[in-house]
C-alpha cells in the first residue's frame, strides 16, 4: 500500500484496499480500553461475567465490527445523511418532549415498538455531522464572522435546549460545547470566542440560580463542599475519592477492592467503574487508561487533519471532541473536580447505548482515515 | 469531480486554520488529560494513606461482644446467680425499608404476641436507623433458624445468641442477689446526673443493668469490659466476612462468692413455707451471713424478663409484700428476744443477777399498770429465771435503774440501731430509743422529754424500739461468740480477692462473766424443761444444744376491752413472732435470728420451730460438728446434766405442762401516745 495507490480513485475504492488503510494502532487502542472495562465489570461483579462483563464484551464485539462497516461506508455517504440524521435526531427529541417514557425523574427515553432508546445520543451524531456538512460548504471567511454564522448556533441551540429540558444537562452539555469546539475549529473569530466566553461566564450564577432544578443546583453545592453531607448529597463524590485514593500506586489488586467490592461505591459499573479500576490497579492502572484515551484522541485528531475534505476533518474532529469531553467531564467528577453529572467514561463504562454512540462515530473518523483523498462535494450528482 | 465553489486558496485557508485550531484544541485536552493525571497522582499517590484509613473504616467494623456478666457463688461454690444462652431476634430500621411489612412477616415466622406489635413497630421507627431493637427473646431453636433461613428477605432482621442472666434458684437469693433489668431512660439519666457519660455498653441491645441487692452494689465488677468482634461490612451495613484475628476479646465480669450457704438458705425459705418473715444466720466466730432468707420470696428469672403489669401487681399489691427484703429493709420491734440485751444493761448498771423480783402478774407505774405475759405471775424471780421465763415484771421493776441511755447504749454495743458495711444497700437503722433520740425525734417540747414509762416498754422490747432481723442476729451472735464485736460479711471475694472478714474486730466492751449470766438464761429458755421454748428448741444432735430467746410483739394497740387474743384477727394485725439463738451452747459457732412477721401465736410456737430446723441444717453441714455429733455420748454417770441444762434449782418442775406459754409484752408503737398496758386474758 502506498500514498500513489491511494491517490488513484479506482484503486483505492477496492474493499480490501480500503480495509488495509483502517488505522490498526487506533483499533488496538480502542479494544484495550474497553476490555480494562470488561476486566473491571468481571472484578466488581465478584469475579463473575455476569451480569455485566459478557454483556459489554459481546456489545463491544458486535459495535467494533459496525465501526468496521461504517470506515469502509464512503465519506460522501456521510456527507448525505448529514442532514436527514440531524433533522431525525430533532423530530425525535420533540417527539421524547411529547410521549418520552419518564425514567428517574426525567423524559429521556422513547419507544417505538420493543426498541427503547434515547434520541439525546442520536444527536450527537447528529450536530457533528450537521455542522460538519453545513461548514463543508462555508467560506473562511463567512465561518470566521458573519450572519451565516446564526445558522450552526441554532443548529446547535435547538438541541441543547431539547435535551436541557428533558432534563439532562450532562448530554445538553455535552452537545453544546461538542458544537462550539466544530465553531471554534472551522476558524470561529477569537474576538467571538472571548465575547462568547464573557457571555457564558456572565450567564452562569443566575442560570444556576434561577433555571437549574433543585436537585441540579444542590448537586453544584455538594460538589463545592462534598464533606458536608457524607452520607447524603456528598457520599457519591466522597466514596469515589476514597475508592481512588486507597488504591495507592499499585492497586489493590483486581477482586480486592474494598470499595467497588462491597458496594460503598456507587455505579461502580458504570459512571464510576474508572473509580473502581483506580482502587483496584492502583495510579499505574489509571494513569495507563488516560494514556490510552490520550493515544485515541490524538490519533483522531491526527486522522481528521489529514483529511483532505473539510466535511471529514470537522466531523472527526467533532467526534473526537465528544469523545474527549466525556473522557474529561467523567474522569473530573469521579476525582472530585467537577459536580455529579450522568456522564459515563466512553468505552469503560457499561452501557450499550453510549458505546453504540461513540462507535458510530469513531466510524465516521475510521471512515475519513479511509477516504482521506477522496474530495467531497456539496453537490448531489457526484454520490451517485 | 468537485465543484469549483470553494477555491483551492479558500480550501487551504480552511485547512490551516483548522490544523492550527485542532492543534489547539488538542493541545487543551492534553491539558486537561494531564491534570486528571495530576490529580489522580494527589489522590493516590501523596494522600493514598489518608483515603486508606478512610476505606478502612468503611470496610471494618467492630462489633460490640459484650461481656459474660460475672456469676455469684455461695461459699460451697454453689451457683447463685450465672448466664444462659438466650435466642433472640431484632429488627434494625434500614434505609426505606417498610417496619410494618417486616413485622408482619416476622409474625408469621414466630409468635410475636399481638398485642405488642403497635408498640414493636414504633420502638423500632423510633431508634437511630441500623441500631437492633430486641423483638423476641429466648426463640426456640427452630424459631432461631427459621429466622436464619429466611434472613435475606428480612432486611434488618437479626437473629443472635446472647447470654441473660439466670438464678438456679428462683427467688431464694431474690432480695440479696437482686436481679438484673434492662437499662431505661432513669438509669442513663442518673449516671448523666452524676456527671459521667454512660458506657457504651449500656445501649447494646439487650444489656441489663443491676437492680437490687449484690447485682447493683456490684454492677461494675460484675460488669466486665466489652470486648470488639472485627467484621467486614458492606455499604448496607450487612457482615460480609468475620476477621478473627481483629477481635478485642471481652474481660468477664468478675466472679463475686457470698458467704451464704445455698442449703441453708432454701432450707429457711423452705420451713417459712407460705408464712412471711425473714431469717439470718452467722458464723459467730467469723461473721460470716450463712443464710439471709427473706419471705416470701419473687422468682428474680421474671424481672431479668421484664414483669408485665399485672404480673407487677401481683406482686406489689399481696399483703405479704414478697418485694420488700424483710432481713435488712424490714424494721420489727424486736420483743422479748430483747431481753438479752436489756438484762446486759441491768449487768452493767450493777444489778446482781441473784437479786430477786417478785411478779405478781403486774407492775404498776405511775398511775399505769403493766401486765406481765403470765396474769398470775411468776413468783420470785432473780435474772437467769426472768430470762427464762420471759418474765415482764422482773424487766419493769428493775429497767430503771439501768435507765434507757444504758439499755441504748448496751444495744449499739450488741448492734442494734445501726447498719453494717456487708457490700449492698437497702439497711434500715431500726429505732433504739433514748433520752437523745428522743429530743430529736419530736419537736413540741413537752415531747422531748423521755418519760421512765416508757423505759418499761423498751425494756421488754416494744415502745419505739424497732430492730431488722441482720441487727438481731449480729446481737445474738456477739453474746454467743463471747468476747468479739462481730462484723458481718456478704461478700467473701469479689474476682479472687478475699473481703476483710468480720473478725478483725476489738473485743466488746461487756464482761465476761455479764455475758455468760445472758447465756446461761438463754440455754435455759431452750434446754431447761420449764424454759419458754424447750421443746420447740430441741435439734436432736446428741449434746449438740441450741441456746435462745422467744419473743412476740404486738403490732395493735391494746385498749379498752379487746381481747389478747390473735385467733381470729386479720393477718395485718396478728403478732410478730421472733427468736434468735445461737448453737452449739458449750462452744457457740452459729447464731441465728428469725421474725415471722404477724405469726400470731408465740415466739415459742412460730419462730422457734423454724430456728431449730434451720439450725440443724447448719450444723449438719459443718463438719466439725457433724464430728461431734457421731462421736458416742460421754458416759451417762458423770455429772450429766448441771453445766449444758444450767436448770435453775427453784423452778417449778413441770414435766410435760403441755401447752408452751404464751407470752408478750404491752405494745406502745407510738411513742407520743401514752403508755397503756392493759393485757387480759
Amino acid at each position: 500500500m502506498s500514498i500513489s495507490a491511494l491517490s488513484r480513485p479506482g484503486e483505492r475504492d477496492r474493499p480490501l484496499m480500503k480495509f488495509l488503510e483502517i488505522d490498526w494502532v487506533f483499533c488496538l487502542l480502542l479494544c484495550m480500553v474497553a476490555g480494562a472495562g470488561g476486566l473491571i465489570m468481571y472484578s466488581v461483579a465478584g469475579g463473575s461475567w455476569g451480569p455485566w462483563a459478557a454483556a459489554h464484551f459481546v456489545r463491544f464485539g458486535l459495535f467494533f465490527l459496525l465501526m468496521i462497516a461504517l470506515s469502509m461506508v464512503d465519506l460522501r455517504v456521510w456527507f448525505f445523511v448529514a442532514y436527514p440524521v440531524y433533522v431525525i435526531g430533532l423530530i425525535l427529541l420533540v417527539g421524547v418532549e411529547l410521549a418520552g417514557d419518564v425514567s428517574k425523574g426525567a423524559q429521556r427515553w422513547l419507544s417505538i415498538g420493543p426498541v427503547r432508546f434515547q434520541p439525546s445520543e442520536v444527536m450527537k451524531i447528529g450536530i457533528v455531522l450537521a455542522l460538519a456538512r453545513f461548514y463543508h460548504g462555508l467560506t473562511a471567511d463567512s465561518a470566521h464572522m458573519s450572519w451565516w454564522l446564526l445558522v450552526p448556533l441554532a443548529m446547535i441551540g435547538a438541541p441543547v435546549l431539547l435535551v436541557a429540558h428533558q432534563p439532562d444537562l450532562g448530554t445538553a452539555i455535552l452537545i453544546g460545547a461538542t458544537g462550539v469546539a466544530i465553531m471554534v475549529l472551522a476558524g470561529l473569530s477569537w474576538r467571538l470566542i472571548i465575547a462568547g466566553m464573557v457571555a457564558v461566564a456572565a450567564a452562569l450564577p443566575p442560570f444556576i440560580f434561577f433555571v437549574l432544578h433543585d436537585y441540579q443546583r444542590k448537586r453544584i453545592l455538594t460538589f463545592l463542599n462534598p464533606e458536608a453531607d457524607p452520607s447524603g448529597d456528598g457520599y457519591h463524590i466522597l466514596q469515589s475519592k476514597i475508592a481512588l485514593g486507597s488504591g495507592g500506586f499499585l492497586g489493590k489488586g483486581l477482586g480486592l477492592g474494598t470499595q467497588s467490592q462491597l458496594n460503598y461505591l456507587p455505579e461502580k459499573h458504570t459512571d464510576f467503574i474508572f473509580a473502581a479500576l483506580s482502587e483496584e490497579l492502583g495510579f499505574v492502572g489509571s494513569t495507563a487508561v488516560l494514556l490510552l484515551y490520550a493515544g485515541i484522541i490524538f490519533i483522531a485528531l491526527r486522522i481528521a487533519s489529514s483529511s483532505h475534505s473539510h466535511f471529514g476533518r470537522l466531523g472527526s474532529a467533532g467526534v473526537t471532541a465528544t469523545f474527549a469531553l466525556y473522557v474529561l467531564i467523567n474522569g473530573a467528577m469521579v476525582m472530585g473536580m467537577a459536580p455529579v453529572v450522568g456522564v459515563p467514561m466512553p468505552l469503560l463504562s457499561y452501557g450499550g447505548t453510549v458505546m453504540l454512540t461513540v462507535m458510530i462515530g469513531f466510524g465516521l473518523v475510521l471512515s475519513t482515515r479511509v477516504h482521506r483523498y477522496s474530495e467531497v462535494t456539496s453537490g448531489r450528482g457526484s454520490l451517485l | 469531480m468537485s465543484e469549483p465553489s470553494i477555491f483551492f486558496s479558500e480550501v487551504n485557508r480552511r485547512q490551516g486554520d483548522f490544523n492550527r485550531r485542532a492543534f489547539l484544541l488538542g493541545g487543551i485536552t492534553g491539558l486537561g488529560l494531564t491534570a486528571l493525571g495530576g490529580r489522580l497522582a494527589l489522590l493516590q499517590v501523596v494522600e493514598a494513606q489518608r483515603y486508606e484509613k478512610l476505606a478502612d473504616s468503611n470496610q471494618f467494623n467492630f462489633r460490640m461482644v459484650p461481656p459474660p456478666r460475672g456469676r455469684v457463688l455461695d461459699r460451697n461454690g454453689v451457683v447463685l446467680a450465672s448466664n444462659r444462652p438466650n435466642f433472640r431476634l431484632m429488627v434494625a430500621r434500614e434505609k426505606d425499608s417498610d417496619v410494618e411489612a417486616v413485622v408482619k412477616n416476622l409474625c408469621e415466622l414466630v409468635p410475636i404476641p399481638e398485642a405488642k406489635i403497635p408498640r414493636l413497630i414504633r420502638d423500632i421507627k423510633r431508634a437511630p436507623a441500623k441500631a437492633p431493637v430486641p423483638v423476641m427473646e429466648d426463640l426456640s431453636w427452630e424459631e432461631f433458624s427459621r429466622i436464619n433461613v429466611r434472613s435475606p428477605e428480612l432486611p434488618g432482621v437479626t437473629a443472635d445468641m446472647a447470654e441473660v442472666r439466670v438464678y438456679p434458684f428462683g427467688g431464694a437469693f431474690a432480695h440479696v442477689i437482686g436481679y438484673v433489668a434492662k437499662v431505661n431512660d432513669r438509669d442513663i439519666k442518673a449516671i448523666r446526673a452524676k456527671g459521667q457519660t454512660p458506657d457504651p455498653l449500656l445501649y447494646n441491645p439487650g444489656f441489663r443493668i443491676g437492680r437490687q441487692g449484690v447485682e447493683k452494689a456490684f454492677d461494675l465488677d460484675l460488669r466486665g469490659k466489652p470486648g470488639g468482634k472485627k467484621v467486614e461490612v458492606d455499604a448496607q451495613g450487612r457482615v460480609v466476612a468475620e476477621d478473627p484475628g481483629g477481635d478485642i476479646p471481652p474481660t468477664p465480669g468478675k466472679e463475686i462468692v457470698l458467704t451464704l450457704d445455698a442449703d441453708v438458705q432454701q432450707r429457711a425459705l423452705e420451713v417459712f413455707g407460705e408464712e412471711s418473715g425473714a431469717a439470718v444466720v452467722m458464723d459467730c466466730r467469723t461473721g460470716d451471713i450463712l443464710c439471709m432468707a427473706s419471705a416470701p420470696a419473687f422468682d428474680a428469672n421474671l424481672f431479668v424478663r421484664g414483669l408485665t403489669t399485672s404480673e407487677y401487681r401481683a406482686l406489689a399489691d399481696y399483703e405479704r409484700n414478697p418485694l420488700l427484703d424483710k432481713a435488712l429493709s424490714g424494721t420489727y420491734p424486736p420483743g422479748s428476744t430483747f431481753k438479752p440485751t436489756t438484762a446486759l444493761a441491768l449487768l452493767a448498771a450493777g444489778v446482781d443477777p441473784k437479786e430477786r423480783v417478785h411478779c405478781g402478774g403486774s407492775y404498776r407505774f405511775g398511775n399505769t399498770t403493766f401486765r406481765c405475759w403470765k396474769a398470775d405471775g411468776h413468783g420470785a424471780q432473780d435474772m437467769h429465771d426472768a430470762i427464762k421465763n420471759s418474765c415482764d415484771v422482773y424487766f419493769y421493776h428493775l429497767c430503771n435503774r439501768a435507765g434507757i441511755d444504758r439499755i441504748h447504749d448496751t444495744a449499739v454495743k450488741l448492734g442494734f440501731g445501726q447498719v453494717f458495711d456487708i457490700g449492698i444497700p437497702g439497711q434500715s437503722h431500726g429505732i433504739v430509743p433514748s433520752t437523745d433520740w428522743k429530743k430529736k425525734a419530736y419537736k413540741d417540747p413537752r415531747q422531748k422529754v423521755w418519760q421512765k414509762g416508757e423505759t418499761l416498754s423498751v425494756a421488754i422490747g416494744q415502745g419505739a424500739l424497732t430492730v431488722n432481723a441482720l441487727q438481731m442476729c449480729v446481737a445474738a451472735s456477739r453474746i454467743a461468740n463471747g468476747r468479739k464485736a462481730l462484723e458481718p460479711r456478704l461478700i467473701r471475694s469479689i474476682g479472687g480477692v478475699a473481703q476483710p472478714s468480720g473478725a478483725a474486730v476489738p473485743d466488746l466492751p461487756i464482761p465476761k462473766d455479764h455475758l455468760d449470766t445472758v447465756r446461761a438464761g438463754m440455754a435455759a429458755v431452750a434446754n431447761d424443761v420449764s424454759g419458754g421454748a424447750y421443746r420447740q428448741s430441741q435439734l436432736g444432735l446428741g449434746d449438740v444444744l441450741m441456746a435462745g430467746k422467744t419473743g412476740t410483739a404486738q403490732v395493735r394497740q391494746l385498749r379498752g376491752a379487746k381481747s389478747r387474743k390473735n385467733a381470729g384477727l386479720p393477718w395485718k394485725l396478728k403478732d410478730h413472732n421472733l427468736f434468735i439463738a445461737f448453737a452449739p451452747y458449750d462452744a457457740p459457732r452459729y447464731a441465728l435470728a428469725i421474725i415471722v412477721q404477724h405469726g400470731g401465736v408465740s415466739g415459742a410456737l412460730a419462730a422457734a420451730p423454724k430456728a431449730r430446723e434451720i439450725m440443724r441444717t447448719v450444723l449438719l453441714k459443718d463438719p466439725e460438728i457433724r464430728a461431734r455429733i457421731e462421736k458416742p455420748l460421754p458416759l451417762p454417770e458423770v455429772e450429766p446434766e448441771a453445766e449444758v441444762e444450767g436448770a435453775a434449782p427453784d423452778a417449778p418442775a413441770d414435766v410435760g405442762a403441755a401447752p408452751p406459754p404464751l407470752e408478750s409484752g404491752p405494745l406502745v408503737p407510738q411513742p407520743d401516745q401514752p403508755l397503756v398496758g392493759a393485757p387480759e386474758r
